[in-house]
């Protein structure tokens, strides 16, 4: 009998050979003529506009970072509700105290503005440094 | 039934592999997540010999480094930032200021 | 289940109200700063004082007591506390310095300045925990809350090239050694299947180790702790993060993470190397286990880090700078009283680091306010400054005079338990090196003395006058620099009793 491992992989084999054999009879029996229409990017219909390598707003980043803090507390939570039935009340209130704690940080972020999106565009500081370089240059 | 040195080899690659990046890499932005790998490598160890040894005080470790792990990384990676508005590189060579 | 659970715990916080009130003060410093901190500026400094007030008078009540709560994972014993009142007194210190900070004043930071205090405190709360952890979850996890807030404290100054520079370094160091440490930790967890440090040592004692293993694992894990205490091979981030970091920064870096790194290291290797079985004869002396060179690894450690400390800080024309490398140097002075491994020894430690404490954070409050005069903190400043200001001179000489450690000052007392428990030890050489190093230090250290008396000012000749608070700080710091280096039998005594360990001889 296989063991429950085997059996993952041999469907792992399976997907792959599965994937690879399609793309593969694809490619020997399909026409080959490219044209440039054909080999543009797609993107829903619409002409593209420009290289998909573009730089992302910084805005993504800062709400991705409040976001990884507050998920990753997740990961408390899970031990705590495999027992909350044996603790009962004390640990409702024992979670509560953490999750105070988290929210209080959440209420910062959002007074702080962090969660707008509409926000002045951020300055780049080395400007007066690079200012007085070309100051010092000159003089 | 993988033995226990097999999860103890896989740690120690990527453990080192971690450690050499954080020492060769010059893009501060690599350096983190060699970091991340190092720490990675470690609660793999740490589940490692949980199981093996047979109490769940590892896997409570795992937790914690998890969590400071990400807390670690935001703080590098606001600090990154920081320092990108100033210098406009995260070429570590190129942050120099402080030397001797 | 429940009740025996609810009982123990409500006997745990009993004996946890300092950190707590340090953790309700630093939510109290961070809503009531977003709700008035455009109002009143400093609401978050008045707030620190008065939570830190609260705080140490429950460590005092807390004093004397010996008990292990929250399930073995925090001790709270005389040794632990001792260090708490140094970590309280460096930060109102601190909050003091920073209300007068003309950095934190002139630069952006204004803007942010009650998340300064939030992560004074937090740092302070990070070293509470450190002190009193006996389990390698919590040692890892304090030790992680006062790097994290250490970081963003020394690139406080965001628009600062050097303040950047300098967090960026930190993390990038701080965040390789405590990978390198918690691989330690695993390891050791590996070897034993326990993470509470007197469990662990249990288990080395009744079902035997492996030397080597166990001696990668320590070395790993002293790489964690060395970067904190910044011992000599893990020293490469201090000087570098000092001179970038706001000074006052420095100054609280400089003391409590210190201690905290101290406090934690020396715990650790007392609980979980001390070989029960063998007695030494001698009073409150401890067997290493065996096969486990520690006394060599430290001695050794100690003698690098104050060599390399005093010798590049010869070459120092920063005066930032310059304290960082003596604080490595201090470092190296402090572990020689690890090197003992008698209690004698952390009798001494302690006794140095109330010294330090107070000669430390006064040189840098020197440096400061002659910053903010003069707007630099080079050597060449202090050139005929003791006809510009002849107060700051000679308070600043007594604070490197007490560095130095001559007589009659805190520092010669430090210095000399240090010195006479090593030799009590039999351990000579250690001895002979560290004399040997403070003499290098008073050369480095008279520099600026004889540049502040014998040197003709070159940057203007008017006088520079301070204010009646800046001097009032200034004789807060410089009396008991004084005063405890001709009567220090109180602190003594106090130290001596403070040594007690929970659970350990």
């Amino acid at each position: 009998m296989l063991s429950e491992f085997a059996k993952v992989l041999l469907f792992l084999i399976i997907g792959v050979i599965f994937v690879a054999g399609g793309l593969i009879t694809n490619r020997l029996i399909r026409p080959h003529k490219p044209n440039p229409e054909k080999s543009t990017i797609y993107e829903c219909g619409e002409e593209p506009i420009g290289n998909p390598w573009v730089k992302f707003n910084i805005r993504f980043y800062t709400v991705a970072l409040i976001f990884l803090i507050f998920e990753v507390e997740v990961v408390f939570l899970f031990p705590w509700a495999v027992i909350y039935k044996e603790l009962g009340l004390f640990a409702f209130i024992e979670m509560v105290v953490f999750l105070l704690i988290l929210i209080l940080g959440y209420v910062y972020a959002w007074a702080k503005g962090d969660l707008e999106w509409d926000k002045p565009k951020p300055k780049y500081l080395g400007f007066e440094r690079e200012k007085r370089e070309i100051e010092e240059v000159q003089a | 039934m993988i033995p226990l040195s097999w999860y103890l080899f896989l740690s120690l690659i990527l453990f080192t592999i971690g450690v050499l990046g954080v020492l060769i890499r010059r893009n501060a932005i690599v350096i983190f997540m060699c970091i991340e790998l190092m720490l990675n490598s470690v609660n793999l160890a740490l589940v490692g010999f949980s199981s093996y040894i047979g109490n769940e005080i590892g896997q409570m470790l795992v937790f914690f480094v998890l969590v400071v792990a990400a807390a670690e990384v935001s703080v590098g990676l606001a600090i990154i930032i920081a320092i990108f508005r100033n210098r406009l590189t995260v070429n570590i060579d190129e942050i120099n200021l402080l030397k001797w | 289940m429940e009740e025996r659970f609810i009982i123990e715990l409500t006997q745990s916080l009993k004996n946890f109200l300092p950190e707590v009130s340090l953790t309700v003060t630093l939510s109290l410093v961070i809503l009531l700063d977003l709700i008035f901190g455009r109002r009143f500026k400093n609401i978050g400094a008045f707030v620190s004082l008065a939570g830190l007030v609260v705080t140490l008078f429950f460590t005092i009540k807390q004093y004397g007591g010996s008990y292990q709560i929250f399930r073995g994972m925090f001790v709270v014993d005389p040794y632990s506390t001792f260090f708490k009142f140094v970590f309280l007194l460096s930060a109102f210190v601190i909050v003091i310095f920073s209300l007068q900070s003309y950095e934190l004043r002139e630069t952006s930071a204004r803007r942010r300045i009650g998340e300064y205090y939030f992560f004074i405190l937090s740092l302070t709360l990070g070293a509470f925990l450190m002190a009193g952890s006996v389990n390698l979850i919590m040692m890892y996890l304090s030790l992680e809350l006062v790097s994290i807030s250490s970081y963003i404290l020394a690139g406080y100054i965001k628009e600062s090239e050097r303040s950047s520079e300098a967090s960026m370094k930190y993390v990038i160091y701080g965040a390789l050694s405590s990978g390198l440490m918690i691989y330690g930790i695993s390891l050791v967890y590996g070897l034993t299947g326990e993470l509470n440090i007197y469990a662990i040592n249990a288990s080395f004692l009744s079902s035997g180790y492996s030397p080597i293993v166990l001696m990668i694992s320590l070395v790993l894990i002293l790489a964690g702790f060395g970067y904190k205490i910044s011992a000599v091979p893990f020293h490469y981030w201090t000087p570098d993060v000092y001179e970038g970091a706001p000074i006052t920064v420095t100054a609280f870096l400089s003391v409590s993470s210190k201690a905290a790194g101290f406090a934690m290291l020396v715990r650790f290797l007392k609980a979980s190397f001390i070989d029960r079985t063998i007695t030494l004869g001698i009073e409150g002396a401890w067997a290493v286990i065996q096969g486990l060179p520690l006394t060599e690894i430290v001695a050794v450690l100690s003698a690098l880090t104050m060599t390399v400390g005093n010798i590049i800080a010869i070459w120092q024309n920063n005066l930032k700078r310059m304290l960082a490398y003596s604080s490595i140097a201090h470092a190296g002075y402090i572990l020689m009283g690890v090197v003992v491994m008698q209690n004698l020894g952390i009798s001494a430690m302690l006794i140095y680091f109330l010294a330090y404490l107070f000669m430390n954070l006064g040189a840098f409050y020197c440096v400061m306010l002659v910053a903010e005069k003069t707007g630099s903190e080079d050597i060449e400043v202090y050139k005929g400054l003791g006809y510009r200001a002849p107060f700051l001179s000679i308070v600043f000489t007594i604070f490197l005079v007490s560095l130095t450690g001559i007589p009659p000052t805190f520092g010669f007392i430090g210095k000399l338990y240090l010195f006479s428990a090593l030799i009590n030890a039999k351990v000579i050489w250690l001895a002979v090196v560290g004399v040997l190093n403070s003499v290098v230090s008073l050369y480095y250290y008279i520099r600026v003395v004889r540049n502040m008396f014998l040197g003709d000012p070159e940057s203007g000749k008017e006088p520079i006058n301070f204010s009646p608070a800046h001097i009032v700080v200034m004789l807060i710091l410089v009396i008991p620099t004084l005063l405890f280096g001709v009567y220090f039998t109180p602190i003594v005594n106090f130290a001596q009793i403070s040594v007690a360990m929970f659970g350990l001889r």
